[in-house]
């Protein structure tokens, strides 16, 4: 079968199973069918992948017009290559994984037979993005994986907010701040991630405007927004190219930035970012796909698709911005107590740096190392969040840092892949996250040293966080699988997945480790002199953070009181800040959702159709006039007025006989009046 | 003997006499039918325009009416008006089905109704412009009794109120429509046909333009257009009504701005929508259907018929301002509704924000743009029709409408939620849903067209935002949460005919966001002919 058909395939297998299983009502055979489908995919699409990174080139499958419009069309069709190729494989896999895991996570789950399908369509939604030929059929499936997000977000709809919620109040993260628990639930964070991402779309909507109108204005016709025919677009000509008085290569910097910006929503960086850890409240077999291969990964993958089209000045906004979110989240990952917090933040954070990678340009070798570091990460953090869950399940949903602990001997299993996980995402030599987190820094540290580019400022920020990121990973998986027990009520009942649950996770062991992603070349990963300099720092920074970790957990009992308490009253200021995710949740809730959003609706309202009084007491006859302080208010003072005036006219011909006779007394005077001047 | 056309007039208005004349019980069936009816004829149309493109009309017919006027019952359709006609008889049909239990005085009802299709199917087959005069305020006569008579508390006041403001925006129509005879020579015009009139229209067969015999050469076609109202004779001779002086400025910019006036109430555009939010809230549900679904496209469809052909100079020069009108109503209408409290309001504002595209496409001057702002007039019938429907489902229920008084209802009505979710998210444009292709048409042909439109195009991105926000705050509000209200447990679900009438419209939500390609292609030819015309002058 030739890749073009399978990339079709690999649209429609979970498409018709998303169809498929919102038909059934069992969930057992909705899972069944899912995991069917996927794995089906998984293996048409690793073959695929396979091939295609084999021969490095770009198959070009199947293409169709959606809608001709004379001067341009748009079109649905699908393209392969080797980074489309290995993460359709990605996706496909740890769908059926995940789907596997999660037959038994929702085991006695009521709504646990709508998992399937909105998964599934979530999953399509993705494939479709990866697999899309044109940037108008990527936009489109990347709205719809915006649904699915939404949908399993919401999986729970009908929970209460969590300042309500005794469940979660007897089973939060102890300490937990920054959160507002009153407007936390599935049903507001389902609200929030669409919304959010909506802001970050309103841009990209902006870049495929402006790079339409660009392509159109260079003379191009026919399917403009095609990835072959955009790529083509920095080489064109672009004198005869005019938009918002802007020309040239500007329009490019705003057509990358307005792309960017759909990214920064999808992909959680600042500031467009308080929309994932509220997306927590979903499963978290849910936030495994999330976070790992669908949904933030689009993000990445979008600006990597489109790197050629990015200049520098648009790169070196990428490399900032996504740098410092690499620290700013790692900040925020290294104070959380909830064991899905800490996994989220490290989440935006680490798609952080990958957008740091990025924003290195192509030519510094930043496209590879960010789309490896993507793949890798995908695995480890797939993988943590299904122990995660697999903790969660055994302690009965508590997530608590500070109640857990001593793990590794109730789920021995669990607790070595996790190890696998953490150190391939810290960065662990022999592990994958070394091998693609070394390429970032190294690419960075290129792009630094060339002239106008973006500096060192992301490398240096980059290596914050990569530093905290040890942190942060290693004291979590201290705190759930190390030590002693803290609370035995809490973890007695604790026990590793079931066997054939277990044989599906050790799949994604592999994919932690180094060697199969160094295997062959087929991502020719940076190897210059900034190499040898960026794993002596990584490696550095490794040691440096496990060692803060390791001491903070070490020194902890034995000195009788929590050494990571000690420090918190010591950097309190700091730690404040950090746990009240520096304050921008509140800055974001205050000036827009209060602001712009409800504050303004409201005067807008108002001016509109004015207050309530007054739209109660618009039929009673007789009800006082109200000044016209409302633009219905000035509509009725029109009507009132035109009343006036006839009900004015009206008494002129009221039958009483003196205003006729004074009327034709005044009448003859004017006539005489008139006579006379004449 | 009367055609296809002529009968999707004369059938409902008979269908309405045999209401009133036979049994009630009959009646809906009666309603229901001429609505089938005019959604057959219009579903045939479509498809022909779709399986063959072209900017011509078809299925024409005329009939007698007044020489010495030179006006006659003329009919045609194109593509659009095919579109609008397809609408039309859908939403007839849905609002009767939703209606379908009405108890109080059913005859009158559904002959209302009826007399209201047929005045809007008057409408958007009329080739005359008297004709189309007297259907487009022949719409407000039954339009006034659905609202007064059978409306909410306040329904004096929201009737009157939409009586007086539609009627006084629109006689001014009837000023141009004197005007536009006065400036007629009493014996015809010759004029020059533009190339690309020519090429769209010219009968192959018989060598003429609309029955006008071809004079000239090829390259360069002149006719002789007879004194009278044929809409195609008029747009035949716009060059001519841009030179005729007419209180200082000329008859075309005056045209325009009558013609504008009438369509911009009707659309509505801000600041000329404040009747709309009371209509709707005081509507019955089947008539808020009718009235989001049709009786708004009229003013898209005055404009594309009317306003643009007829007066392309001062359209061209017009299209800046139109295009920040249109702006002004999405952003406006889309903070208006995320301010609202009433749910039959919040979907009103809604409209008032989604046709804001219409007005912001038809500005542009660019075929996609026009087609865009057809193709999306034709998805928010079947988008806010949803929405309609669902809020009426609540009110059956619970006898009120404010958002606050709902909560958790996708427990007990999984299948409302579900479609509620469904309206939501058609009506924040996702993809896959119909009002997408017409809101990305619009939004890209405005980048793509000249300033100031793509900084308009820009601004309007914030909709989907704002829209997102709004919709789906109220399907967290009224299905989403534990239960607020205890009583609301006991809620049933959607049931057989409340069914009936949602899920054609979800299908038909699904099926055209999939495939909307019959929809644009069916709009395009014409489209592009306008855009051709209007680019002609203004450059």
């Amino acid at each position: 079968m030739s890749a073009g058909t399978t990339s079709v395939l690999l649209l429609a297998l979970p498409a018709a199973a998303a169809v498929l299983c919102a038909c059934l009502r069992s969930a057992r055979a909705a899972h069944a069918v899912a995991a069917a489908a996927m794995l089906v995919a998984t293996l048409l699409a690793v073959p695929m992948a396979v091939e295609v990174v084999g021969s490095g080139a770009v198959v070009v499958g199947p293409h169709a017009t959606w809608l001709d419009l004379g001067r341009f069309t748009l079109g649905v069709g699908t393209m392969v290559d080797p980074t489309g190729a290995v993460l359709a494989a990605i996706v496909a896999l740890l769908a059926t994984v995940v789907l596997v895991f999660n037959a038994w996570y929702m085991h006695d789950e009521p709504l646990a037979a709508r998992f399937p399908w909105q998964f599934c369509l979530f999953a399509a939604a993705m494939q479709g993005v990866v697999l899309a030929d044109n940037l108008f059929l990527l936009f489109c499936c990347w709205e719809l994986v915006g649904l699915g997000s939404y949908l399993l977000i919401g999986f729970w709809f009908d929970r209460p907010a969590a300042a309500d919620d005794a469940g979660y109040q007897a089973r939060k993260g102890s300490g937990a701040r920054g959160v507002l628990e009153h407007r936390l639930s599935p049903s507001h964070a389902q609200w929030k991630a669409f919304v959010m991402n909506r802001v970050g779309d309103a841009g990209f909507l902006v870049g495929i405007g402006a790079l339409l109108a660009v392509s159109l204005q260079t003379g191009a016709e026919g399917d403009v927004l095609s990835f072959a025919r955009l790529a083509a677009l920095p080489t064109a000509d672009l004198s005869a190219a005019s938009l918002f008085g802007l020309s040239g290569e500007s329009l490019l910097v705003l057509a990358a930035l307005g792309l960017f910006c759909g990214a920064v929503g999808k992909s959680a960086q600042f500031p467009l970012l308080g929309w994932l850890p509220d997306a927590m409240q979903g499963p978290t077999t849910a936030s495994s796909i999330l976070h790992a291969a669908t949904m933030v990964a689009a993000g990445v993958f979008l600006v990597a698709r489109c790197l050629p089209l990015f200049p520098p000045d648009a790169l070196a906004v990428v490399g900032w911005l996504g740098a410092f979110t690499c620290l700013f989240a790692a900040s925020i990952a290294c104070v959380q107590w909830d064991l899905k917090a800490v996994l989220a933040w490290s989440t935006v954070s680490q798609l952080g740096l990958m957008f740091a990678g990025l924003g290195a340009g192509a030519a510094a070798g930043g496209g590879e190392a960010a789309v490896a570091h993507l793949f890798t990460h995908a695995f480890a953090k797939c993988l943590l969040f299904l122990c995660a869950g697999a903790v969660i399940h055994g302690c009965h949903g508590h997530q608590d840092l500070a109640r857990l602990g001593g793990l590794w001997r109730r789920m021995p299993v669990t607790a070595a892949f996790a190890l696998a996980a953490v150190l391939a995402l810290g960065g662990a030599p022999w592990f994958a996250g070394f091998v693609s987190k070394d390429a970032i820094l190294a690419a960075a540290l290129a792009a630094a040293k060339v002239p106008g580019g973006p500096g060192f400022g992301p490398f240096l920020l980059a290596c914050a966080g990569s530093l905290l990121t040890a942190v942060y990973l290693l004291r979590w998986w201290l705190r759930i699988f190390a030590g002693r027990e803290r609370q035995l009520e809490v973890t007695q009942a604790a026990h590793d997945p079931p066997r054939a649950v277990l044989a599906v996770l050790v799949l994604l062991v592999p994919a932690t480790m180094a060697a199969p992603w160094t295997f062959g070349d087929w991502l020719p990963l940076p190897h210059g002199p900034e190499h040898a300099t960026a794993t002596t720092v990584a490696l550095v920074l490794l040691a440096l953070g496990s060692a803060i970790a390791l001491v903070v957990w070490l020194l902890a009992p034995r000195a009788g009181r929590d050494l990571a308490a000690q420090l918190a009253r010591v950097l309190r200021p700091l730690h404040t800040a950090c746990a009240e995710l520096w304050g921008v949740e509140r800055a974001f809730d205050l000036l827009f959702t209060r602001g712009l959003g409800r504050g303004l609706a409201a005067v807008v309202a108002r001016l509109d159709l004015g207050g309530e009084r007054r739209l109660a007491a618009l039929e009673l006859d007789g009800a006082p006039r109200p000044l016209p302080a409302s633009l219905d208010g000035v509509v009725d003072g029109l009507a009132r007025g035109c009343a006036d005036v006839g009900r004015a006219g009206a008494l002129l011909h009221g039958g009483r006989v003196g205003v006729y006779l004074a009327i034709a007394l005044g009448a003859l005077a004017l006539a005489v009046l008139v006579g006379w001047s004449a | 003997m009367i055609g296809p056309l002529g009968g999707c007039i004369v059938g409902p208005l008979l269908l309405a006499a045999a209401c009133l004349l036979l049994p009630s019980r009959l009646a809906r069936w009666f309603a229901l039918a001429g609505g089938l009816g005019v959604l057959g004829c219009g579903a045939l149309l479509v498809a022909d325009f779709a399986a063959r493109p072209g900017a011509d009309f078809r299925w024409l017919e005329q009939h007698d009416w007044s020489r010495a006027f030179g006006a006659a019952f003329t009919f045609g359709v194109d593509g659009p008006a095919a579109l609008m006609l397809l609408l039309a008889g859908l939403t007839t049909a849905i609002a009767t089905v939703a209606a379908w239990q009405q108890s109080d005085r059913p005859r009158l009802y559904h002959a209302l109704v009826l007399v209201l299709l047929a005045a809007l199917a008057a409408v958007f087959t009329a080739l005359d412009l008297l004709l189309f005069y007297v259907a487009w305020e022949a719409v407000l006569l039954p339009m006034l009794p659905l609202i007064g008579l059978f409306g909410g508390e306040q329904r004096r006041y929201a009737a009157t109120k939409f009586f007086v403001y539609t009627l006084a925006a629109s006689v001014m129509l009837l000023a141009v429509l004197l005007l536009l005879w006065n400036s007629q020579p009493a014996d015809g015009r010759s004029v020059a046909v533009p190339s690309v009139v020519a090429a769209a229209h010219v009968d192959p067969v018989h060598g003429t333009l609309h029955g006008l015999v071809l004079q000239g050469p090829a390259a360069a076609p002149r006719v002789h257009v007879p004194r009278g109202f044929d809409l195609r004779h008029l747009a035949l001779q716009a060059d001519a009504f841009a030179a005729v002086p007419l209180f200082g400025t000329t008859l075309a910019v005056l045209g325009l701005l009558a013609v504008l006036l009438a369509c911009l109430v009707k659309l509505p555009a801000v600041p000329l929508h404040t009747w709309l939010p009371h209509a709707h809230v005081q509507a019955p549900t089947a008539v808020s259907v009718l009235l989001a679904g049709v009786l708004l496209k009229l003013g898209v469809f005055g404009l594309w018929r009317i306003g643009l052909p007829l007066f392309p100079s001062a359209a061209a020069a017009a299209a800046p301002a139109l295009g920040a009108l249109g702006l002004a109503g999405i952003l406006w209408g889309a903070w208006a509704a995320l301010g609202q409290s009433d749910l039959k309001r919040l979907v009103a504002y809604a409209s008032v924000s989604h046709l804001g595209f219409c007005l912001l496409g038809l500005a542009s001057g660019t075929a996609a743009g026009i087609a865009g702002a057809l193709v999306f007039s034709f998805a928010h019938g079947l988008s806010s029709a949803l929405l309609f429907l669902l809020v009426g489902v609540l009110y059956d229920r619970a006898h009120h409408r404010r958002a606050d008084g709902f909560g958790g209802l996708a427990r007990p009505m999984p299948v409302f939620a579900w479609l509620l979710l469904l309206g939501a998210l058609a009506g924040a444009s996702l993809p896959a849903l119909a009002v997408f292709p017409g809101e990305f048409l619009v939004l890209t042909a405005s980048f793509t067209a000249a300033a100031p439109f793509p900084a308009f195009a820009a601004a309007a991105t914030l909709s989907g935002i704002l829209s997102a926000a709004y919709l789906l705050w109220t399907v967290k509000r009224v299905a989403y949460g534990p239960l607020r209200h205890g009583e609301q447990a006991a809620f049933g679900d959607c049931d057989g005919r409340e069914r009936a009438a949602l899920l054609p419209v979800a299908v038909l939500l699904v099926v055209f966001g999939l495939w909307p390609k019959p929809l644009v292609d069916a709009v395009r030819p014409a489209c592009e002919l306008l855009a051709a015309l209007l680019q002609g002058r203004s450059a």
